[in-house]
């Protein structure tokens, strides 16, 4: 494998533009074979067939970075319903209301791809019950608690700590019945 | 007007803490409902209208509903344990455990957006009174899928353009359309399959725009095309008055004298007759005659109203009594 790698920066015989990426063997009438080196579009224009990859690199390259893209999506995961960022890449929806926060980075991108943007500017939720909104903060912020543990923001991790003990008391006053 | 309004701003909110429909247990499931049916309760809507619980969501029952448009397909073939709340005059609605926990809809009368969605946030608000929405300052309401999130609302309108159609112009009004990011399909069929002329016409983007800014676009864009239609039906009128009638006529007589009707060819039928009383040259029919027949017509509905269960071919001789019947000269 060695031995077909090229030096770098070797233009294409053809073109002399873009790099050399092919090895062609041509045989003229004669019967005499000479070898030249191209890159992939003149290869192409030409209809040259392969005879063997130079630049095994870039292929290896590629490939050792999708898995590395796959990896992390797939150890990208949300603390409450368990999804990881692979599963949604590939199912499309979302788990529960915690995978937006716990896939923000990489979730921006493709929603700004899908909706033209990535920021909402219509009506917001007003204050409702407040004990229903209680329970489910205690869950959430749990969970945000986890997650920011998890990236190693403990500037966040410690806020929502304090958020998390004041709200699970508020809901052991409220369960005891103390005003 | 050509329009007929129906799905309009529908809201998508999910419940807060809880894994969306398709990741639910059955336990998570059955809680959305109970949390659902609680605030309901509390809240007064019950006494404005039913809830239909899982196990009276039979088959027939909800394709029932998705002929008279209060529920979706995606809601008929659900494996999830499922709800419907409906106000008495079937005006507004919420389906649980559809893709999202809850989706509210609301129908539209004519253009008016701005009523059908005030009454959908009086709604919305009573029932967030009692419950937490899943919402957040960025990606506004959250949905299961990123292509409904923010406000999370589908506006629809409902066309009639069977001018357009038959002059060919169709294509054109509805790649414009499109070109401004809204979506355009067919009512009946599947996919790209236009049947009876029916067009439903909605925004595609629900970030990024308030709701008054999405409302305001569909309905601009929708009184358009209903200004092309007019110019086409004038334009038929014009240079095709004889044909045009004709054509009206013939359909309007097939269906007071055939003998079996498939819901297809009913549909496609009435939906040219609807053009001829629109045009003024069929006054025997009225409109709301012909859009009360075009919901009868369909499968489910039409058993409902016999009220026996029939197979294809008896349904479609019994279809075709039933249209005679209603299309009776006076």
């Amino acid at each position: 494998m060695e031995g077909l790698r090229v030096k770098n920066q070797k233009t294409c015989d053809l073109c002399g533009d873009n790099q050399a990426e092919l090895k062609v063997r041509q045989v003229d009438k004669d019967g005499k074979a000479t070898e030249i080196e191209v890159c992939a579009e003149c290869a192409r224009r030409r209809g040259f067939a392969e005879v063997g990859k130079i630049q095994l690199d870039i292929a290896q390259i590629v490939a050792e970075m999708k898995d590395k893209v796959v990896d992390e999506d797939a150890k990208l995961v949300c603390d409450v319903c368990k999804m990881t960022f692979a599963d949604f890449k590939r199912q499309g929806r979302a788990g529960c209301a915690h995978c937006f926060v716990a896939f923000d980075d990489k979730l921006e991108p493709l929603v700004r791809r899908v909706q033209g943007a990535a920021q909402h500017v219509g009506r917001a939720i007003r204050s409702g019950r407040k004990d229903a909104q209680l329970e489910m903060s205690v869950e959430r912020l749990d969970a945000e608690l986890k997650s920011a543990i998890q990236a190693e923001n403990y500037e966040k991790a410690a806020g929502l700590r304090d958020q998390l003990s004041r709200a699970r008391t508020e809901q052991e006053e409220k369960d005891t019945g103390v005003d | 007007m050509p329009t007929l309004s129906f799905p309009p701003g529908s809201g998508w909110p999910n419940l807060d803490g809880l894994p969306f429909p398709g990741r639910a247990t059955e336990d998570e499931q059955v809680r959305v409902v109970c949390v659902t049916r609680d605030a309901l309760t509390r809240s007064g809507c019950l006494n404005r209208g039913s809830l239909l619980g899982n196990d009276e969501l039979s088959e027939s029952r909800t394709r029932l509903l998705l002929e008279r448009h209060l529920v979706s397909l995606d809601f008929v073939e659900s494996k999830q344990l499922r709800a419907f709340y409906v106000t008495k005059d079937e005006t507004l609605s919420l389906m649980v455990n559809e893709e999202d926990h809850l989706r509210f809809q609301a129908l539209v009368s004519g253009l008016d957006f701005p009523t059908a969605y005030e009454s959908v946030s009086v709604f919305d608000d009573e029932l967030e009174g009692e419950l937490a929405y899943a919402f957040s300052p960025k990606y506004g309401f959250l949905t299961a899928c990123p292509t409904n999130l923010g406000t999370g609302m589908r506006a629809s309108v409902l066309a009639h353009l069977p001018a357009l159609v038959l002059t060919k112009e169709i294509e054109k009004v509805l790649r414009g359309a499109v070109h401004i990011g809204l979506m355009v399909r067919g009512l009946y069929g599947e996919g790209s399959q236009t049947k009876g002329n029916l067009f439903q016409i909605s925004n595609q983007r629900t970030l990024g725009q308030s709701e008054s800014e999405i409302i305001e676009t569909v309905i601009d864009i929708a009184r358009q095309v209903i200004e092309y239609e007019r110019k086409a039906r004038e334009y038929l009128v014009k240079n095709f008055r004889v044909e045009t009638e004709d054509k009206t006529f013939r359909s309007l007589a097939l269906l007071r004298s055939a003998r079996i009707l498939s819901s297809d060819e009913a549909i496609n039928l009435l939906a040219t007759v609807r053009l001829g009383v629109a045009l003024g040259s069929i006054n025997e029919v009225s409109l709301e005659q012909v859009s009360r027949l075009l919901v009868l017509v369909r499968p489910a509905n039409l058993q409902a109203l016999l009220g026996e269960d029939l197979g294809p071919s008896q349904r479609d001789e019994r279809r075709a009594t039933f249209v005679r019947e209603s299309l009776v000269h006076e």
